[in-house]
């Protein structure tokens, strides 16, 4: 076990290192000198000679990169061009902003989607079943953007039940950032999106559910449950769908690693402060610092999730050798 | 090998869904590629929309706008409040009946500009100096006269059935005497645009620059010019009580016995103007412009209609306003001549969502391909190759999987400009990691089976038994790739388009949303938003309905469920 665990945060320190690497030659190839695009907003020469010294960028290429691994791994992610502000403070901030709504959404689908899947494995052959499988497919084939602008539509413009953009009401006073999501108007704020994300990622692991119970039900373990006279309900519930969790727990951590690395658009339709809509606004504005340590952040979110799928799969399934984890 | 097409032909025609989905998707790619054909307007031009309106005024209210056709209105004349007579575009005549108008068919194809009423006789004007006489109650209808001039006549004034006088371009003056039209002269050269008679031996005439006459019955008399602006409308009570209204709001009055110039609150082009009493007087004028004269000062009056008026007719006090120029058609709700309504640029929505069926297509089977060729090929070798090769190949999906796809996307269009190419590219570079590892397991199992080890032991070289022996196992699943990866590359093309980040002279589902999100004005225009994502979503449902089927042909273990 403890060698599995060492390779894969080997492994996990190695992507991370590529995906810096490329990010820092993709954005050398696109913008050879990063202060320029600053000097027209108005970047005084002492301020652009102070950039240059901090990033390295009068220094040959290699040196720059060592500069800048140095730079991310003493976490100085440098000033927004936009901001006028260190973009370490703005990113994270963002990235809470962005945790604090698909956390919500993914468990809300997850668990409820669960639970549709184990009625439909249930119920197969029925009609139900046929309406709920096509249903779910249909849903899954809206994009989320469009389902968002319809739900902003109805609920939020004919109906005027919910508020359609952003995290709160302004003005406001709190300061700090617990202070602000821990009151009734942020909650408000949070149903539209949260439900519009859940309704996306409501059918997979409705369907992942069903397809895993309908494997199991054929198993021996569930036929001993019936032949020791088990209700049918019981057999359902508290043998087989607890069986198949496992392929819907991790499809939920890949699940939580894409929407909070992925869902930029939902963030753009709802004006979510997030750290998706944060890098769609810099990529607009070219704020290139901006845009590099989001892009970063969410691949590391992606990442990390991913090793803890590995490292939860392992530890729920018994079947899971680490050797063959490992090929 | 062979038997592959009629074995995927016949696992989707046995699943009612998937054969729905091929349906749908064959419907898809007809509207694509017969797409102009479809589209019933060009998906760029701003749509106009032309109809004849007549705006009434009953003494205490606006009513809303009454359409008489489709072709504009130029002019109107009231007999009474219950009888009147409009002219426009191309021979168009509307005559009003008991509170209705309807129009009356004319074998006449030149404009007629203009229209009066006295005393039961009723005359019209128009280009080519055509002229339109109309007796009333004698019951012979509309009939021409001819006038011996073939100027373009802009404007009639009926005095009564013995007396009336036509102007029209370059200082052409006829006169009605009851029997015949005469020409007369003007003393001018300048296009003419209004006369008014006040009575038989007196009336004004108005035209471009500034141009005032004073009729006296027989000659003209040219008066000082107030202004270098055109006139386009002149109504006068008596020799002391005038207006004439003209472009960019221009007002000139003698009320009082001088003439001087006034200003409105509005400086667009007033197109009429009528005297209701020695003080009071109301113009109408492009963009639906009504002002009323009251205690000297010039107001807005708002009378819930927006384009071109260019007539006005009075008559004991109801007033008929006539319209209008083409307009742009924006925000139209659904109708026959627009099937989904059109955007705030007055767009066809329809010819749009149409056209957005290429680009969806197009980019999803290219990024679908290219997806499948990367991920197979990468599968077949990393499951093959089981050492070093292998070993690398996936460290490298693992990193790939690090990778999330919208902000890759966006990474790429932030470095480099944004096209298709660069949207197949982040669809296609960053997809196939799922399809390598799905390929790879299968080669995996496929690679230890008898007939591959038989294919060793003959001799064969790797690539030779990876090509010939392996790959074609792995084609079903292969299949089953591209119908999952075209879904997604539909998706996140319209996501991209979405986010503004596609090709701005494209048209493509996702940019018709990112435009009405834009624009902002989707919030009132429902037809805007709903139909092409109806389309994204009949075409992602119809692959993935297609993926289902070919799901159970890749694993058995699906078939015996069902």
């Amino acid at each position: 076990m403890r060698t599995f665990l060492i390779s894969r945060v080997l492994q996990l320190l190695v992507t991370f290192w590529v995906i810096v690497t490329v990010l820092f030659f993709l954005f050398r190839l696109g913008l050879p000198d990063p202060t320029l695009a600053l000097i027209s907003e108005g970047l005084s020469p002492d301020d652009r000679q102070r950039v240059i010294a901090q990033f390295g960028l009068d220094l040959p290429l290699w040196q720059q990169y060592l500069v800048y691994l140095q730079n991310l791994a003493t976490g100085e992610l440098g000033m927004s061009f936009h901001y006028k502000a260190p973009v370490g403070d703005i990113v994270f901030e963002r990235l809470a902003n962005t945790l604090i709504l698909m956390l919500p959404a993914i468990l809300l689908a997850y668990g409820f989607g669960a639970t549709v899947g184990t009625v439909l494995a249930w119920r197969r052959g029925s009609r139900l079943e046929g309406v709920g499988i096509t249903a779910g497919l249909v849903l899954r084939s809206a994009p989320v953007f469009w389902t968002g602008m319809l739900a902003i539509f109805l609920f939020g413009i004919t109906l005027a039940w919910l508020p359609t953009s952003g995290m709160r009401t302004l003005p406001y006073e709190e300061t700090t950032w617990i202070g602000r999501v821990t009151t009734w108007d942020f909650l408000w704020h949070l149903v539209l999106p949260m439900l519009v994300i859940a309704a996306y990622y409501f059918a997979l692991p409705m369907l992942i559910m069903r397809n895993t119970m309908l494997e199991l039900i054929g198993e021996d373990f569930i036929e001993f449950c019936r032949a020791r006279g088990f209700s049918e309900r019981r057999t359902m519930y508290r043998h087989t769908a607890r069986n198949a969790l496992l392929p819907v727990v991790t499809q939920a951590a890949v699940t939580t690693g894409l929407a909070v690395g992925g869902q930029v658009v939902v963030e753009v339709v709802f004006s979510w402060p997030g750290l998706g809509r944060e890098m769609f606004q810099a990529v607009r504005t070219s704020d290139y610092p901006v845009a590099q340590a989001s892009f970063v952040m969410l691949a590391s979110m992606v990442l990390v999730l991913n090793f803890l799928v590995d490292i939860l799969y392992s530890k729920l399934d018994p079947r899971v050798t680490h050797a063959a984890a490992k090929g | 090998m062979r038997s592959l097409p009629r074995l995927l032909w016949r696992t989707i025609r046995n699943d009612t869904l998937a054969t729905t989905g091929l349906v749908i998707l064959a419907g898809m790619i007809i509207i694509a590629l017969f797409a102009p054909l479809i589209a019933t307007h060009d998906p760029d031009r701003e749509n106009t929309r032309v109809e004849g309106v007549a705006v009434h005024f009953d003494g205490q209210r606006w009513h809303p706008a009454d359409v008489i056709g489709d072709t504009p209105l130029y002019g109107v004349a009231l007999a009474s409040p219950e009888r009147g007579f409009a002219v426009g575009f191309e021979g168009t005549v509307a005559e009003l009946a008991a509170d209705v108008w309807s129009i009356v068919d004319m074998d006449v194809a030149v404009d007629l500009r203009g229209v009066d009423t006295a005393d039961g006789t009723t005359i019209a004007v128009g280009d080519g100096g055509l002229a339109l006489h109309h007796a009333g109650a004698n019951g012979a209808g509309w009939q021409s006269v001819d006038t011996g001039a073939d100027g373009d006549l802009n404007a009639v004034a009926v005095a009564s059935p013995q007396h009336a006088l036509a102007v029209g371009e370059r200082g052409l003056v006829l006169r009605w005497d009851g029997h015949a039209w005469q020409r007369l002269d003007s003393g001018t050269v300048r296009d003419l645009h209004a006369v008014t008679l006040i009575d038989d031996s007196s009336g004004f005439v108005a035209g471009d620059r500034g141009t005032l006459l004073r009729y006296d019955g027989e000659t003209f008399e040219e008066l000082e010019a107030l202004g270098f602006r055109d006139l386009y409308a002149i109504d006068a009570l008596d020799e002391q009580t005038v207006l004439a209204v003209g472009e960019r709001g221009t007002i000139l009055a003698n009320l009082d016995g001088d003439w001087r110039e006034m200003r409105g609150p509005e400086s667009r082009d007033l197109r009429d103007v009528r005297l209701l009493d020695a003080t009071s007087a109301i113009t109408v004028g492009t963009h639906g412009v009504v002002m009323r004269l009251a205690d000297g000062e010039w107001v807005n009056e708002d009378t819930g209609y927006g384009e071109t008026l260019r007539g006005l007719a009075t008559a004991d006090g109801h007033l008929v306003a006539v319209g209008t120029d083409p307009f742009v058609d924006r925000l139209a709700s659904p109708s026959r001549d627009h099937f989904f309504g059109t955007t705030h640029l007055g767009r066809d929505i329809f010819s749009q969502t149409i056209h957005g069926a290429r680009t969806a297509l197009l980019v999803g089977l290219l990024a679908a391909f290219m997806v499948v060729m990367i991920g197979t090929n990468v599968g077949l070798i990393a499951g093959y190759f089981k050492g070093y090769t292998g070993s690398f190949l996936m460290r490298f999906v693992d990193v790939m999987y690090a990778l999330p796809f919208e902000p890759f996307a966006l990474v790429l269009v932030l470095i480099f400009r944004p096209s298709l190419t660069i949207i197949v590219l982040a669809i296609g570079l960053l997809t196939w990691r799922t399809t390598a590892r799905i390929i790879r397991s299968q080669v995996l199992s496929i690679s230890e089976r008898p007939f591959v080890k038989a294919a060793k032991v003959a001799g064969a070289s790797h690539w030779r038994i990876l090509y010939v022996h392996i790959a074609p196992n792995v084609l079903p699943l292969a299949f089953l790739q591209l119908a999952v990866a075209m879904a997604f590359a539909i998706t996140a093309e319209a996501t991209l388009s979405f986010l503004g980040l596609g090709p701005p002279q494209l048209h493509s589902w996702g940019s018709v949303l990112h435009e009405a999100r834009l624009s902002g004005a989707w919030r009132a225009a429902w037809w805007w938003i709903i139909p092409p994502g109806i389309f994204i979503m009949l075409t992602v449902v119809s692959t993935f309905f297609i993926a289902r089927a070919l799901e159970v042909l890749t694993n058995p273990r699906l078939a015996r469920r069902s």
